[in-house]
């Protein structure tokens, strides 16, 4: 039997903590690619990830379920990875390791895929996230939580602290400006698109 | 009756195109289906998201576990306490003797005629208003008698019973202790060796990875060498085959 996060959250804040271990292992990889695609340095996202995790556990007492769960671990990985921005006073630089395997980053998509295939979408894979990395982090984050984690807008402007309204103005300009970068790297052919 | 829309806003393409917080979504999609400009806007954005989706984070191994680390506090062994010791001899005649003396005098300050046996005749034809004096002779002499007294009861042999059963508890007591960190240690070690293979299988799947793309690139660059040897022998075999003109 499945148990839900909020089952498991009352088992753990009684002092179960396999049940906070099943929560983590449930969680870590959206924790974990959020970071990632906020920060662009696997160490980093990794330290951020687990640290979210840290924090959860000391602050469940007082998680008393006002909202879900995943909204709640994601305002702590938000709230760290935006310390962690302002402490490395650096912008994210997006990174493509060497020894990145295609086959283990595309591996849902099946082995039917040729090598270059794989080339092909991890290349297209890096100027995302070079286009992505260009964007300031408000719009990027937006997009992020909506593309990659399918949060609905209301959740969004819950996380980010802003109206609805603003969270969609962030994700049409962030789309808009990932397209120009797009288009810009020859993977998207530009279309001119004339507002009335 | 038919309602002509201007023209979408940012809030409504962007709420179309995630199919989020539309209004109303049916004259949305019937301005889209009507105005080429908001079709092609709504088509840009949504290949823009179609390429978003091959950003794919790199594999990382995580498998974070929250390890509990309270524990029973340590029981640390230290020697019984003073007085649950049993006394020697010498100590409990010293006692005795204290306390007889103690009494003695206080017997004395109240004036009664109560008068051990032995004490000598000053004690006895002192004064009744005043302190009875007890001499160090005096003492001495009850010291002594008291020695006597004691001397063939054999009091040894009581705090040796009582101390071979502590021996007894003592060491069942370190039995325990020693089981326990055992118990620990073995644990400590399962869960040791449990990291490591875990860490042995993420480096043996990495490895094999690694492995299998650059036996990959070998093909890749073994075919290509292939092709171009096949294409110089078929044209050798052209070369060869024309007829001298």
């Amino acid at each position: 039997m499945t148990l839900t996060d909020e089952e498991l959250v009352t088992r753990s804040r009684g002092g179960d903590s396999d049940s906070f271990n099943q929560l983590v292992v449930r969680w870590e990889r959206p924790i974990y690619a959020l970071a990632y695609r906020v920060l662009g340095r696997e160490e980093d996202a990794r330290d951020v990830c687990q640290e979210t995790f840290l924090r959860a556990f000391r602050a469940l007492p007082g998680f008393k379920g006002q909202a879900k769960f995943s909204s709640w671990l994601y305002r702590i990985a938000l709230n760290l990875c935006r310390d962690w921005i302002r402490r490395q006073r650096r912008a994210p630089v997006m990174q493509m390791p060497e020894d990145a395997d295609p086959v283990e980053m595309v591996g849902e998509k099946g082995p039917a895929e040729s090598i270059e295939t794989l080339v092909a979408r991890r290349e297209l894979s890096a100027v995302v996230e070079k286009a992505m990395a260009k964007l300031p982090e408000e719009q990027r984050t937006a997009i992020i939580l909506k593309e990659y984690h399918g949060l609905t807008f209301q959740e969004i402007a819950d996380l980010q602290g802003c109206p609805l309204s603003t969270v969609k103005t962030r994700l049409y300009q962030g789309l808009i400006v990932v397209r120009r970068h797009l288009e810009e790297g020859g993977q998207l052919r530009p279309r001119l698109v004339k507002r009335a | 009756m038919t309602v002509r829309m201007q023209c979408l806003d940012e809030a409504a393409l962007i709420g179309y195109v995630y199919d989020d917080d539309v209004q109303d979504a049916t004259a949305v999609a019937a301005h889209v289906a009507t105005c080429a400009t908001c079709a092609e806007e709504v088509r840009a954005l949504q290949s823009t998201r179609d390429e978003l989706q091959t950003w794919t984070p790199p594999e990382a191994v995580l498998g974070f576990q929250f390890v509990s680390t309270q524990q029973a506090p340590p029981t640390v062994l230290r020697p019984a306490r003073w007085w649950r010791q049993p006394l020697p001899a010498w100590a409990q005649v010293a006692a005795a003797v204290a306390l007889f003396g103690a009494g003695a005098a206080l017997g004395a300050l109240r004036g009664s005629a109560v008068t051990p046996a032995g004490i000598s005749t000053a004690v006895t034809s002192a004064p009744a208003s005043g302190v009875a004096p007890v001499s160090a002779g005096d003492l001495a002499a009850l010291e002594a008698r008291l020695r006597a007294e004691l001397a063939p009861r054999g009091a040894a042999p009581a705090p040796v019973i009582a101390a071979s059963h502590d021996d007894a508890a003592l060491m069942q007591q370190v039995r325990t202790l020693i089981g326990e960190s055992e118990r620990r240690q073995q644990q400590e070690l399962t869960l040791r060796t449990a990291e490591l293979v875990k860490d042995v299988d993420a480096q043996r799947r990495g490895d094999l990875a690694r492995i299998e793309r650059t036996f990959g690139q070998m093909e890749g660059t073994t075919g290509v060498r292939a092709d171009q040897q096949q294409q110089l022998l078929n044209y050798l075999m052209r070369v060869s085959q024309r007829q001298p003109q």
